[in-house]
């Protein structure tokens, strides 16, 4: 009984499945894109990296008129996703979301393929990164932190080892600030950590603990950029002090290489398109984001060339202090 | 009284149409997902969140609210009646609830897990909504050395599922510990027994090794007695929520307090999510139960507790979010992603703000509706579910098989996984064939990451001190009284056979 069953179920559904194929097929040379275009997200639901995804596909759909749906496949600071990325098919039907920490580990000595096996579409959003203490704390200002490092050294809450966060304060021991980094890879826990007093410092980007900023939990007391954020005219910029540190939060859209040109220059222009949507600009300014943080296809790779030499500089700098195994 | 009033007008904002219509579809989610092995309610989260985007708020938080809400309670039907846990919260559950089952109370059973959630989830709401600000800061204070240390407790519930054999229990609890350490390192990215394979780099997933071991084994061992063998005591007619009696619940009401307390404040804690909560209740009923020797056996008391604890861990875990802004889970952070796509950032100053108030509000009075319709579902649904009980065993096979390896799919959208659930099926059914106890083995697989991170944090934080354990006054209890837990049924041995031994001498 159950084999008449199954036959009668196959002859049912094998000539829709024909019928699917055959449109498939014949839409294949139509004008790209016509079917959805996947956002590899490599990081869980919630964080940053998803929201950048998840904001750009509600800007972008109505432009593209196919469905962008967001996937999440975290692991391995991001690469597990950007390796998914990489081994799909280059037809420009999977985008990938690229952040600064996934970035230093792809030019690093154990990455699986380098920055040659992606093109960037574009840079997103650019936020400064710095660190913050409790409300409560009773160190005023930068200053306040040395003097109290040279105390007793002071536990940082950062996502892990070698990441960027882990860079910067091993630079800034490298300048006799005794800070220790503690690693904290889920979001929640990091700024737990600061909050009820398992560590001292939280090193992240203002945008990210917004809330916390604004519900006066947290405040900063220096960021490494160039000039203050808005809104933080009197917090000490790594410039102001002379440290020769930025290693700017950047996330990027990237795409496998070796897809076609057009289909990159479709998708590069819409997302430059995107950028120059109010809702976008509501949501950098949201995220304390620099306003000017969209940086397009022609130059991006030039950007992340230099954020990488940079990078370098950093990690040689820190090289005279005990390295993290 | 502050606090009443704004209740109650949240409550009238509960009741409006769509709000209602969410919170409903959002109940129905909760369940499909945690019903589904391997699907878990981070994921229904996940899945529904785009849906979010075209609604205002309030309805959007209630609709992830309600699957958050349902998701810990209905993986219960699936772990008592088949004995394959929905949710890794639910494996406490199995080991008392399966118990029930074979002997023929499996009705009993789902309706104390019924009471339990509708327990658990009114009085920690409750709680929370008044006390959320306290209980919150009292939480934060939980460092590495106290999660290490409930973790570890958690881990002493092997004494309880040793069954014949301690040692056996033991080999099967640190293989699955050693499964948990497969993969890079969290703290310091060494490669761990990946031999050089990208599927291995990620570590096995706990949630994988749960379905496969229980699920996908239980199959394989019915395959293997031919699927002949109807080892269903219960017929499906016979199967109802049956409700424990008022005196019945009067009994266990020291159970009740516990889990509940419990459930809120460890709920409370960021990062412990339902499954260590559920997890540590159930150590907790063992170690301080009346009955606590009898747990795993099949007592009430061991389906309460866990179920209790992972139902209060959502109002735990949702208050702060909303207080204080820090998600404390998996699924509070998805909650935090849809504020922040609607342009909102929980945080305490959402109270400054007469509209934003009332937002909160109606999110915490949605708390109390969604666990009275939860439960109310719960009541209506069983009968459907039960119907499942009568389908021939050889196509059930096939359906629990479909939706593990669909839900294993979902998770990562890797097709590893989805072998992985294969490969781990073939191990519990040769543990069985070597009466090897499967259930250590996937609590040192759920437990050990967690706890392996927690250890690795404090020795970086206390340099290596490992008398940090002992030092803090909340982790020095809890591996105080995990090792009393541990070398309680060795003393009990010596104490018995010292007894007899003088017993025997005496009747010399």
């Amino acid at each position: 009984m159950f084999r008449r069953l199954a036959l009668s179920l196959a002859i049912l559904v094998a000539p829709v499945l024909l019928l699917a194929l055959s449109c498939g097929l014949a839409r294949a040379d139509d004008a790209y894109p016509n079917r959805p275009i996947t956002i590899i997200v490599p990081w869980g639901a919630g964080g940053g990296a998803d929201q950048v995804a998840r904001t750009l596909s509600k800007l972008v759909e109505p432009v593209v008129k196919v469905s962008m749906p967001v996937i999440n496949v975290p692991g391995a600071t991001g690469q597990t996703g950007l390796v998914k990325l990489w081994s799909g098919n280059a037809e420009g039907y999977e985008m990938g979301v690229m952040t600064a920490d996934t970035f230093v580990l792809l030019s690093g000595p154990n990455a699986r393929f380098g920055m040659d096996a992606l093109i960037p579409l574009a840079i997103m959003t650019q936020q400064p990164s710095g660190l913050f203490v409790k409300m409560d704390s009773p160190w005023k200002s930068w200053d306040d932190v040395i003097a109290a490092s040279k105390q007793k050294p002071l536990r940082v809450a950062v996502t892990g080892f070698n990441s960027p966060d882990d860079l910067s304060v091993r630079y800034l021991r490298s300048k006799g600030v005794q800070v220790e980094s503690v690693p904290f890879p889920e979001p929640g826990l990091r700024y737990a950590s600061v909050i009820g007093g398992q560590s001292d410092l939280v090193y992240e980007q203002a945008g990210d603990v917004r809330s916390f900023l604004d519900g006066k939990q947290i405040r900063p007391v220096i960021f490494f950029a160039d000039a203050p954020a808005p809104g933080y005219a009197d917090i000490p910029t790594s410039k102001s002090l002379g440290y020769s540190l930025k290693l700017t939060q950047f996330r990027a859209l990237v795409i496998k290489a070796g897809t076609d040109p057009k289909r990159v220059k479709i998708l590069a222009d819409t997302l430059a398109a995107a950028a120059q949507q109010d809702d976008y600009k509501k949501y950098l300014a949201m995220q304390i984001c620099d306003p000017a943080s969209f940086v397009g296809t022609d130059t991006a790779r030039a950007y992340l060339e230099n954020w990488m030499k940079e990078a370098v500089a950093v990690a040689a700098a820190t090289a005279d202090t005990t390295p993290k195994n | 009284m502050n606090t009443l009033h704004f209740l109650a007008i949240g409550m009238a904002h509960v009741f409006t149409f769509q709000n209602l219509l969410m919170m409903t579809i959002g109940l129905l989610i909760g369940m499909a997902v945690s019903i589904m092995p391997g699907l878990g309610l981070v994921m229904g989260v996940v899945l529904a969140l785009p849906f979010t985007y075209s609604m205002p708020l309030e309805p959007s938080i209630i609709l992830l609210t309600a699957i958050y809400m349902s998701g810990t309670y209905a993986g219960c039907f699936t772990t008592i009646l088949y004995r394959i846990p929905g949710e890794p919260m639910d494996v406490p559950l199995l080991w008392d609830g399966w118990g029930m089952t074979k002997r023929g109370e499996s009705a009993k059973a789902l309706g104390w897990a019924l009471v339990a959630a509708l327990f658990g989830g009114l009085v920690s709401s409750a709680v929370m909504t008044t006390l959320a600000v306290p209980l919150s800061q009292v939480a934060l204070r939980f460092g590495a050395p106290e999660y290490f240390a409930a973790v570890f407790f958690g881990l002493t519930t092997v004494v309880a599922l040793a069954g014949n054999s301690l040692p056996n229990a033991l080999i099967s609890l640190f293989i699955g510990l050693l499964v948990a350490t497969v993969g890079i390192d969290s703290t310091y990215g060494a490669d761990r027994f990946t031999f050089g394979s990208t599927i291995l780099m990620n570590g096995i997933p706990y949630v994988m090794v749960l379905v496969g071991m229980y699920g996908f084994g239980e199959i394989l061992s019915k395959l293997g007695q031919g699927l002949q063998v109807s080892e269903r005591p219960d017929s499906g007619a016979k199967v109802k929520t049956s409700f424990p009696s008022l005196r019945e619940m009067w009994a266990l009401r020291a159970t009740f307090v516990r889990s509940t307390v419990l459930g809120t404040v460890l709920g409370a804690v960021p990062g412990s999510g339902a499954t260590i909560t559920s997890f540590v209740s159930y150590a907790i009923e063992k170690q301080y139960g009346k009955r606590g020797d009898r747990i795993g056996t099949g007592i009430p008391e061991g389906i309460v507790a866990p179920q209790i604890a992972s139902t209060a861990s959502v109002a735990g875990h949702l208050v702060p979010l909303l207080t204080l802004g820090i998600p404390g889970s998996g699924a509070t952070a998805v909650i935090l992603a849809a504020f922040l796509l609607h342009g909102v950032q929980p945080g305490p100053f959402l109270f400054e703000d007469p509209n934003s108030t009332i937002t909160v509000y109606t999110i915490m009075a949605s708390m109390f509706v969604a666990v009275i319709g939860m439960c109310l579902m719960g009541f209506l649904w069983i009968r459907v579910v039960i119907k499942v009980l009568t389908i021939p065993q050889g196509i059930l096979a096939a359906i629990v098989i479909m939706f593990s390896l669909v839900g294993a799919y979902a998770d990562r959208n890797s097709l590893s996984d989805m072998w992985i659930i294969v490969v781990f099926g073939a191990i519990a059914y040769v543990f069985e064939r070597f009466k090897l106890p499967v259930s250590p083995m996937v609590l040192g697989a759920i437990l050990g990451p967690i706890a392996e991170d927690s250890f690795m944090r404090s020795m970086i934080t206390f340099h290596g001190d490992a008398t940090v354990f002992f030092q803090h006054p909340i982790s020095g209890t809890l591996m105080g009284l995990s090792i009393l837990s541990l070398i309680y049924p060795l003393a009990r041995k010596l104490i018995a056979s010292r007894v007899r031994r003088r017993n025997g001498l005496a009747a010399v």
